[in-house]
């Protein structure tokens, strides 16, 4: 299986909190994440590109 | 250490005809993973959605109007039911099919919630992939794919969390511990909604509410799951020995965008399993479980109460805290996971209490909540305007360049649990310590001998016989990588079953 089409994702928050000293950091359990304070303004433009009837389109049938 | 794993039904759309055939196109999406022709080798002989857990069995299952007037038409189409099922099985041991007009992604048996988030985002991985290919087909982006729950025209579709549990434990007490669990769950899970809907009247915009499934929730039991949907799902469909174990069927989850609320909706309640299981979860029966479920979802101010059967009253918070406490004083130091999810999980709901926006990120409802007010504020709307629910819609499509979720974490704006090396091994592999690995390292190794395939068996062709490979009850994780090693090296399954049947036989 190829994954060449599968965009890259950038990982690392730009503004990061320090890392929890907490063992599962190396451990067998999940990491602790990273986050910064968010930011909105590219959201924003992303979002005003969004279609208003874009979810009056939308119709799906019953699922489970 | 259960197993659990997600079932997460995706919503389609197709831009570029004026009516889309979602039969048509959750098939031909699912194909469009493949590289080589569909071949029918899932079996179905597991499945029995019938099957009651309080000990009978059902005639029929319910389905609205609307939905029985597309299955006569279903019914006169030119496919059969495995063509229009197109199931398959990847070499990480997922399942991806077409369920009820939904591209599913149903991940492998997981152990750990460091595994089971790397194998859901996988699972969106996959689905898009499927989407580019098919969309190089069509000659342009015009399918679309959402991991959300609604169409916001009354029409719900899953994200199902499932857990092995022993069959010794009661019945009823797996309901009286979880139901009051799974009713609050929501502060903490909720993928949050604008409006509310019901599949009888479809979608009033307005007031946003934390879940997307909680106003189709129309029962406390039951077996159904496209209507009259139950907040604890009785089907027993164990998918293992049924002599010793369940699996818990939970349909009132959302399916969630943000990594760490996957981790404490599924982890919290593995945690609340091993309370029922020790018979310590807290003693709490709400006196209306239903209407408590719809309460509390439409609260996001967090001060709704509800009453309990003694006639107290606590808010989704206080119930949450009961759940925490008594999993913090049987739980607390049993391994390292546990621990995690006990810190996480106070924190959080301290948080819920006391600063809400330290949860942007971590948890949908909240993130999603942040994002409409901080547009409405811009564009000086309110909670009736219809761009809010296609935002919410937005939130949830799984496409990197547009979808909102997305593109908060491509801004490193929410909390990641999982690395981009993670999520690509969980495409290559299924975990290595449980069943899921162990199906994936066969359709890897043996695709062409493997004549039908499930989530507890394998069958190969091999010569003028067929050979079974029984795994519904090969949980220990120590036996399931000694299993994985024989399938690594033997060189043919036949070879791989005689050494596996000889070793257990002589253990035995």
């Amino acid at each position: 299986m190829t994954h060449s089409m599968m965009p890259e994702r950038r990982e690392g928050p730009v503004d990061p909190m320090p890392k929890s000293p907490h063992p599962l950091e190396e451990g067998g359990g999940p990491r602790r994440p990273e986050t910064g304070s968010p930011d909105k303004d590219s959201l924003m433009k992303r979002m005003r590109k969004v279609d208003p009837k874009q979810a009056e389109r939308y119709r799906q049938r019953t699922g489970e | 250490m259960r197993l659990f794993g997600i079932e997460t039904e995706y919503g389609i759309t197709r831009d570029d005809i004026p009516e889309m055939d979602p039969v048509v196109e959750s098939m031909e999406l699912v194909r469009a993973y493949l590289e080589a022709s569909f071949e029918r080798r899932w079996d179905y002989a597991g499945e029995d959605p019938h099957e009651d857990a309080r000990g009978f069995r059902v005639s029929g299952l319910q389905q609205d109007r609307e939905e029985d007037e597309f299955a006569k038409v279903d019914a006169h189409r030119p496919f059969s039911f495995h063509d229009m099922k197109s199931d398959l099985v990847l070499p990480n041991g997922a399942r991806f099919y077409n369920d009820h007009t939904h591209p599913e992604y149903s991940t492998p048996e997981c152990r750990t919630i460091r595994d089971l988030l790397a194998q859901d985002r996988a699972g969106e991985r996959i689905v898009l992939r499927a989407a580019q290919r098919r969309n190089q087909t069509l000659g342009g982006g015009h399918i679309r794919l959402y991991k959300n729950n609604t169409d916001f025209h009354g029409h719900s579709y899953g994200c199902h969390d499932n857990y092995l549990v022993s069959r010794a434990v009661p019945f009823p007490a797996l309901v009286a511990g979880l139901v009051p669990f799974l009713v609050s769950r929501q502060i903490i899970a909720g993928a949050g909604k604008v409006g509310t809907e019901a599949q009888e009247f479809g979608h009033v915009p307005g007031r946003y509410q934390l879940s997307q499934r909680a106003d189709f929730m129309e029962a406390e039991l039951g077996v159904d799951t496209m209507h009259n949907r139950p907040i604890f799902n009785t089907r027993d469909e164990p998918h293992a020995d049924r002599r010793k174990y369940r699996r818990l069927h939970l349909i009132i989850g959302d399916a969630n965008m943000c990594e760490y609320a996957t981790a404490l909706k599924v982890g919290t309640t593995r945690l609340v399993l091993n309370l029922i299981e020790r018979g310590v979860a807290p003693d709490v029966e709400l006196d209306q479980p239903v209407t408590a479920v719809k309460q509390l979802s439409r609260d996001p101010d967090l001060k709704a109460v509800v009453r309990l059967k003694n006639g107290r009253r606590l808010s989704a918070l206080e119930l949450q805290e009961c759940y925490c406490e008594a999993a913090r004083r049987e739980l607390a130091g049993s391994d390292e996971e546990s621990e995690w999810l006990l810190n996480e999980w106070s924190d959080t709901l301290r948080l819920l209490s006391q600063d809400r926006s330290q949860l942007v990120g971590k948890l949908d409802w909240v993130t999603k909540q942040w994002l409409l007010e901080t547009f409405m504020r811009e564009e000086r709307i309110g909670w009736d305007d219809p761009w809010l629910a296609s935002l919410d819609l937005e939130y949830h499509n799984v496409n990197p360049e547009q979808g909102l979720y997305l593109g908060l974490e491509a801004d490193g704006k929410v909390w990641r649990m999982t690395t981009d090396e993670a999520i690509d091994e969980a495409l290559r592999n299924g975990p290595s310590d449980t069943r899921g690995g162990l199906r994936g390292l066969c359709v890897q190794r043996f695709p062409d001998q493997i004549k039908s395939i499930q989530w507890e068996r394998i069958q190969f062709a091999g010569g003028l016989r067929t050979h079974d490979f029984d795994m519904g009850d090969l949980f220990n994780p120590q036996e399931v990588r000694r299993c994985m090693d024989v399938f690594q090296y033997a060189h043919s399954p036949a070879d791989a079953l005689a050494t596996w049947n000889h070793r257990k036989d002589m253990e035995t």
